[in-house]
């Protein structure tokens, strides 16, 4: 008998040990088989014997320089390696293949493939499990069952980090309900089968592997907690596998069909009682099919029951978000906030018992708890960007003791009452209803809000807007100077959370002025442009007051129903216009004046290397803005990078900040200069984001560039930053020229698409006193920007200061320009104009 | 009786209120309502864009009070609600035949 079972080994070609380690295995196990005990036990003995041969084989290898892994998939990962079963595995490397690795790969197949082995093999590097092979659920749910064979650990380590995740787990178990589904259609979706497939009928051995890959993707107690024991399951699979064994032993070959004649053998060796073949046949049917029965149900149950995985320990049911290990979630409240922000991203409440879990323990943790590290408090940070459902989510924070253990000021205000004739509810409430408010703004658009949705659309930062709301109030726990307190608990708390400077600035900020363009709007005479002026000093930049524009809006909406009236919206809306205007367009009138008086902390706190007067020399004659946009320490590189320029030469900043690179380019002015730079900029295929651009009296150019690196240009190349340096430097001095460098691009950049908005052009003569201001409202495209500075120094004229910003789609950029230093003539101005209007509406005789 | 009907800045409607209420005149209504008289509104721009505040935010601000006292009250309200620049608002005084107080259905004596 064990003679017939090793009929596929090449005697001729397997020579050797592999061979011999083979044949003593495959003798082993069929001497189990034959006695009817080829079950769980023998097949786990089988692979093991196996792992000893590809250790064997490696054994002889050549040593390569990069870790590699080998690593057993599927069914020999499960240990169930079967006699005529296909050996399934994944060679894993460390690095990029190269020669070495492909004669490893040599070293471990071609003796695999001599012993007359079915190997399914995949050759994966480390770096391929960054993205998920979508296209290949057979693969990924092999892997589910992935045990290192010889190797490197730590490599398969990397591995395993790689590949357990929510979103794989989530994305397998679609993959594998819908495999579930075609296989039970081929079989009429009845384990009754005559003459069954052992492996892939419906209750067959595929089902105890799809439910066991299931709970452990999901929820490891589902197995536990189902219809049936375990114990039953345990053996429903070992009489599968006994049976399976018979199969491949009498075919000789990987055939899993318990025939009508394999019935009777597998009956006989099996040892099942009758005196005549078809009694026992009939006993081990009935045995199949009650064991079928039973993996059918454990399978249904779980797949009605199983959760989403939708994060560590994190599962999605019809009930909502709920942990999976409810003990593990009880002590590690830094998993919490993933619960609502999954609830979030689900769309879906968070379950009731992970409510109650979190009741029950709130009380234990304090903010550090909840927020360990800077990604916690970046995904705090995520979690608090206005969208839909996120109103929901912190009242169930709220309701379960949660948020004013993460945010403590928030304690101080629950339930609070504070009485005056206007607010209708508890302080607490009022403020989770301004978010409530802002919610309303980003996910549903009424006519009568649309502009201030577009504020909220454009801003770069709206979570820094959410935080100041929930703690715009925290002061009202006692009596009078709420919005200074409410800056102080504030202030305490986010120094626990190590809060990043510029946001803890902006939060500040609004918090304290929160009362500030209520007041003005609805007191004061905005009519009456000294308003308007101390009002845009006080917010200085445009972020800030679109920010402080939308609480406003929500903060008032919150108050009562019946609070903001269209009347009031309408003041709020011309009060921010007008500010606006004042902030883009009168800028430039407002400079920097040689006493410093606005710049005293600069100079008090200014570096041993910068000097008063170089300081002060370097900002007298900039619009007083620059002081608004930039802080102490940016201001000091710039001084650094004014320090003995000449002119042709550029020096040069770059660092990337967040998921954009911000360059700064400080030169002294000539024509062209702008579009030059901005063109270097697209020719490397960057998409300009935000910026500005500022001239001083005496020629000092000061650019600052946002810019996304679409191509990955930087992230790609060692020398990246040196080469863009290098063009720059070669264009600003007159060695090279743009053009050309854009030729190359000029197909994608001039030959577009139709435009989503039709191009706006508007000249202003009016707004300042030293220039003419151009308004310039644009689909955004690469290059962009180049094509509208070179249209403006085509027209002669002059770009003094550029403030550039997008949102979603639309370039907005404003231009101060001038013509032989003065405001452009009527005439220049209506030429410059249909100039632009042409080259923006895609006449490419405009270049 | 006089129904006097004012027009008036939003931001000067306190001081309307002060000056009234030094007259004794402390019962009045206070309406945000819209509209445009001589001052036609502004066009302002927005990001390049023109658009049109035709109707102008203003509150109105109702008092009645004796033919007597209708003097006083009209000077007051002018003197405080007045900027000098175009959009101050207006003063309509209306005579009144009839009042009722509706809790008690009682005439008041005119």
């Amino acid at each position: 008998m064990s003679d017939a079972g090793t009929g596929s080994v090449d005697r001729h070609n397997a020579t050797g040990l592999p061979a011999q380690l083979l044949e003593e295995a495959r003798r082993e196990l069929c001497d189990d088989i034959v006695l009817g005990h080829g079950g769980r036990a023998a097949l786990a003995r089988y692979s093991e014997r196996f792992d000893a041969l590809l250790r064997q084989i490696l054994a002889g290898a050549t040593r390569i320089e990069q870790p590699f892994a080998v690593v057993a998939i599927g069914g020999y990962g499960r240990k169930q390696l079967c006699l005529h079963s296909d050996i399934d595995l994944l060679v894993l490397f460390g690095g990029r293949l190269g020669q070495p690795e492909e004669g490893l790969l040599r070293t471990l197949l071609h003796p695999l493939w001599d012993l007359g082995l079915v190997v399914g093999h995949q050759v994966r590097e480390i770096d391929e499990f960054a993205r998920l092979e979508v296209d290949n659920p057979e693969f990924l749910m092999a892997l589910v069952d992935a045990r290192p064979v010889a190797g490197d650990l730590a490599l398969y380590r990397r591995f395993e980090a790689a590949f357990h995740h929510a979103g794989t787990h989530a994305h397998v178990v679609g993959a594998l309900n819908t495999l579930i589904d075609n296989r039970y259609a081929l079989f009429n979706s009845t384990l009754y089968q005559l003459e069954p497939d052992v492996k892939e009928a419906p209750g067959a051995l595929r089902d105890l592997t799809a439910m066991r890959w299931i709970a452990a993707l999901t929820d490891p107690s589902l197995l536990r907690r189902g219809p049936e024991d375990l114990a039953r399951l345990d053996e429903a699979e070992d009489f599968l596998l006994r049976v399976r064994s018979i199969l491949h032993l009498e075919t000789r070959r990987n055939s899993n069909t318990l025939s009508h004649p394999l019935q009777e053998k597998a009956a006989d060796i099996l040892g099942y009682p009758g005196a005549f073949p078809q009694q026992r046949v009939e006993r081990l049917m009935s045995d199949y099919f009650r064991h079928a029965r039973i993996v059918t149900r454990a399978l249904g149950w779980i797949r009605k029951t199983a959760p989403t995985p939708v994060g560590t320990n994190l599962g999605q049911t019809p009930d909502g978000i709920c942990f999976i290990d409810t003990r593990q979630a009880a002590v590690q409240p830094a998993t919490w906030l993933a619960a609502f922000q999954a609830a979030i991203d689900a769309r879906c409440d968070v379950s009731d018992p992970a409510l109650a879990i979190m009741r029950q323990h709130a009380e234990r943790f304090r903010v550090e708890d909840f927020f360990p590290t800077p990604a916690h408090v970046a995904a705090l940070m995520r979690f608090l960007r206005p969208g839909a459902g996120l109103y929901a989510r912190l009242s169930e924070m709220h309701d379960c003791g949660v948020l004013g253990r993460m945010f403590p000021p928030f304690q101080a205000i629950t339930y609070r009452v504070v009485r005056d004739f206007f607010h209708k509810y508890t302080v607490d409430e009022h403020t989770l209803l301004t978010i409530k408010n802002l919610e309303r703004l980003a996910t549903r658009s009424s006519p009568d809000r649309e502009r201030f949705s577009s504020l909220l659309q454009d801003l770069q930062a709206p979570e820094i807007l959410v935080l100041a709301l929930l703690l715009h109030d925290v002061g009202k726990w006692r009596d009078e100077d709420h919005a200074l307190e409410s800056v102080r608990m504030a202030r305490e708390m986010f120094e626990r959370l190590g809060l990043a400077q510029d946001v803890r600035a902006a939060v500040e900020f609004l918090i304290a002025n929160h009362l500030a363009m209520s007041q003005v709007a609805f007191r004061r005479d905005t009519e009456d442009p000294e308003i308007v002026r101390t009002f845009a000093a006080l917010v200085g930049v445009e972020e800030r007051l679109r920010m402080l524009c939308l609480m406003t809006l929500a903060d008032v909406e919150a108050v009562s129903l019946e609070t903001l009236t269209p009347w009031r919206a309408e003041l709020l809306w011309r009060l921010f216009v007008d500010t606006y205007n004042h902030l883009t367009l009168g800028y430039g009138d407002e400079l920097i004046e040689p006493n410093l008086a606005a710049s005293t902390d600069l100079l008090a706190n200014r570096p041993a290397d910068l000097s008063e007067s170089e300081i002060a020399h370097f900002l007298a004659g900039l619009p007083r803005r620059y002081l608004q946009l930039f802080d102490g320490e940016a201001i000091y590189r710039h001084v650094r990078l004014a320090r003995d320029i000449n002119p042709d030469e550029v020096h040069l900043w770059l660092e990337e900040k967040g998921s954009a690179w911000e360059l700064t380019v400080v030169t002294l002015d000539k024509p062209f200069l702008f579009s030059n730079i901005s063109g270097v900029l697209s020719s490397f295929g960057m998409d300009i984001l935000r910026g500005h651009a500022m001239t001083n009296p005496n020629g000092l150019v000061l650019d600052v560039f946002q810019f996304t690196d679409q191509d990955r240009f930087l992230a790609l190349n060692a020398n990246a930053r040196d080469q863009i340096f290098q063009v720059l430097e070669e264009v600003v001095s007159g060695r090279a020229t743009v053009h050309a460098r854009l030729t190359g691009r000029e197909d994608s950049l001039f030959h577009r698409r139709p435009p989503r908005v039709k191009p706006v052009v508007h000249c202003d003569n009016q707004a300042s006193r030293r220039y003419t201001i151009l308004d310039i409202i644009a689909d955004d495209a690469l290059g962009l920007l180049y094509r509208i500075s070179r249209v403006i120094s085509q027209n002669g004229c002059e770009i003094d200061l550029v403030l550039i910003a997008t949102e979603g789609h639309r370039a907005i950029d404003v231009f101060h320009i001038t013509k032989a230093g003065a405001k452009l003539s009527e005439g220049d101005t209506l030429e410059l104009s249909a100039n632009l209007q042409r080259m923006l509406e895609g006449d490419h005789e405009a270049h | 009786m006089k129904l006097i009907k004012s027009i008036v800045r939003p931001n000067k409607v306190d001081e309307v209120k002060d000056a009234l209420e030094k007259l004794g005149i402390s019962g009045m209504t206070v309406t945000e309502v819209r509209g445009h008289g001589k001052q036609k509104g502004h066009t302002a721009i927005y990001r390049g864009k023109e658009y049109n505040v035709s109707l102008l935010p203003k509150m109105q601000v109702e008092v009645v009070v004796a033919d007597s006292a209708a003097d006083d009250a009209i000077k007051a309200i002018v003197q405080a609600a007045r900027t000098g620049e175009i959009g101050d608002g207006r003063v309509f005084v209306l005579p009144v035949e009839q009042t009722y107080r509706i809790r008690t259905g009682e005439r008041d004596a005119l």
